[in-house]
């Protein structure tokens, strides 16, 4: 089985920086059957806002990652999108063309909803590349934590911006009413990563979504391979949706060869 | 071989966990691998009585050996002796506190007496923290992990009894770890790379167990946590088995 986990985070909160560490993860990712990893960047090192400097190191950081190991870390340009149109698109410019950058990452800087997103996805737009927004259903937050993008906020997003390619972030976050949120809207992607394995998740998005809209994701470090690649193997779906999901969903979304 | 101390048998009500009868379940827990587990039912987190769940349980895995039953008992009902004598006499290994879910704390009066009438059993304790990440429970149930200030000051409190916490969170564990020896845990929820070998910096080999949360959790995932877990093999084969062996007496 073949194996693209598209949410990382190899570097977290400071940890994970050196040469012996990142190795000892592409050995982990290897060993688990896992070809390649998406690294999203260490993107709450300095809290839900990072400014331009702040931001320019952490995307530096997932750029010494690829050009440390090219043929497994793709990079993803982490951004705050309440910067404004010309940071966001200075530091797009810059992680494609001095990282080769296949998507954007968005954490909790601003909700997905926010007026602030029509530049980021201007930008995704111009350089082609796909979204990766962190979700999780709000049901249970309290109101302090409104920047935080509930399903129905990202697909809101997908909904205005119909010719991006966007990934809600965490399926079992975002639970059986962030999958019905997705359903409908073609551009709008769902990856695995992120809590415990909840049971019968990952048949439920595919009944939903189709077999083509599941990506395979962790959240690694603070998620585990094994459990991500058991609760898909688990999946009562087809042998072709978990290849799919594991791997061939990723590879045509990010144009991989 | 794999002994599972975390499973149930039944549905709970907020998810779209599968209604599975006691050869299901074996049979589902067997395709990864799991030759016996300590099973309760769901039922008695919600009823007004544990006890006709866990008649239900005894009755349903009486033709399942894979199955091993574990009546919860409800020590906010007066009649907590009566459920008790009754798992006693069931011949039971263990049994299973829910405090969060029946309206008391470990700090109640009748936790004391009931560890007292404990200690005069051969059963052995499960105290369960949670069944679910409470950031997704359903939104009218606001049902919370049993507090670690509370697990804490109860294992103080009884020293002489070693017991199995299962649904406990890893830094959770490690936090408990550092004051505390008198426990064991499960690894439902605990999850980071390589979750087990992390785990084993706070506590030993001989202090885990594993445990899925089946039905709540995907069964092969939570197994492969510790199959792959860049562990040695003497480890691994007492969190597998070797030490819920040796705790229920299997």
């Amino acid at each position: 089985m073949r194996i693209i986990d598209v949410h990382t985070h190899p570097i977290f909160l400071g940890q994970g920086r050196k040469e012996s560490e990142i190795r000892r993860l592409v050995a982990h990712g290897r060993s688990h059957g896992v070809e390649r990893m998406v690294a999203l960047g260490d993107v709450l090192n300095y809290g839900a806002r990072p400014d331009e400097a702040q931001l320019v190191a952490i995307n530096n950081e997932t750029g010494h990652l690829q050009q440390l190991h090219p043929d497994y870390f793709i990079g993803f340009c982490y951004l705050n999108p309440l910067l404004g149109e010309t940071a966001v698109r200075r530091e797009v410019e810059r992680c494609v063309t001095q990282f080769g950058s296949k998507g954007i990452k968005l954490e909790i800087a601003n909700n997905a909803s926010a007026a602030c997103m029509g530049a980021v996805m201007k930008a995704a737009r111009e350089f082609g590349l796909v979204v990766l927004q962190h979700t999780w259903s709000s049901t249970n937050f309290p109101a302090s934590m409104k920047d935080h993008s509930d399903p129905d906020d990202t697909a809101q997003l997908a909904r205005r911006h119909p010719d991006v390619n966007i990934i809600m972030a965490h399926l079992v976050g975002v639970g059986f009413r962030g999958v019905l949120a997705a359903k409908g809207l073609p551009n709008l992607f769902v990856d695995t990563s992120g809590a415990f394995p909840e049971d019968g998740l990952v048949a439920y998005a595919v009944e939903h979504l189709g077999e083509d809209r599941v990506l395979y994701g962790t959240d690694l470090p603070i998620r585990e391979s094994s459990v991500k690649i058991g609760a898909v193997l688990d999946a009562k779906i087809s042998a072709r949706a978990k290849q799919k999901i594991f791997f061939d969903n990723t590879a045509r979304l990010l144009n991989l060869t | 071989m794999l002994i599972d101390t975390n499973v149930n048998l039944g549905s709970w009500p907020f998810n779209l966990t599968p209604a599975r009868t006691a050869a299901q379940l074996a049979k589902h827990l067997a395709a990864s691998g799991i030759e016996r587990a300590l099973v309760s039912h769901f039922d008695t987190a919600f009823q007004p009585d544990p006890m006709p769940a866990n008649r239900t349980l005894l009755a349903a895995v009486k033709r399942t050996p894979a199955l091993r039953p574990v009546p919860v008992i409800n020590l906010r009902l007066a009649n907590w002796a009566e459920q008790l004598a009754e798992c006693v006499a069931a011949k039971v290994s263990a049994v299973k506190l829910l405090p969060n879910f029946h309206n008391y704390t470990l700090r109640a009066p009748a936790v004391r007496l009931f560890m007292d009438a404990l200690s005069a059993t051969p059963l052995r304790l499960i105290l369960n923290i949670r069944f679910e990440d409470e950031r997704h429970r359903y939104f009218a149930f606001n049902v919370q992990g049993v507090p670690m200030a509370d697990v804490k000051a109860f294992l103080k409190k009884f020293p002489q009894h070693h017991v199995l916490l299962t649904g406990i969170y890893r830094p959770e564990i490690k936090d408990l770890a550092k004051t505390r020896k008198n426990f064991s845990a499960d690894l439902a929820y605990c999850e980071w790379r390589d979750t087990v070998k992390d785990l084993l910096t706070a506590l030993p080999a001989s202090r885990l167990m594993l445990g899925t949360c089946t039905p709540m959790l995907a069964t092969r995932g939570q197994v492969d946590k510790l199959r792959l877990a860049s562990i040695p093999a003497k480890s691994k084969a007492l969190i597998a088995s070797g030490n819920a062996v040796k705790f229920f007496r299997l």
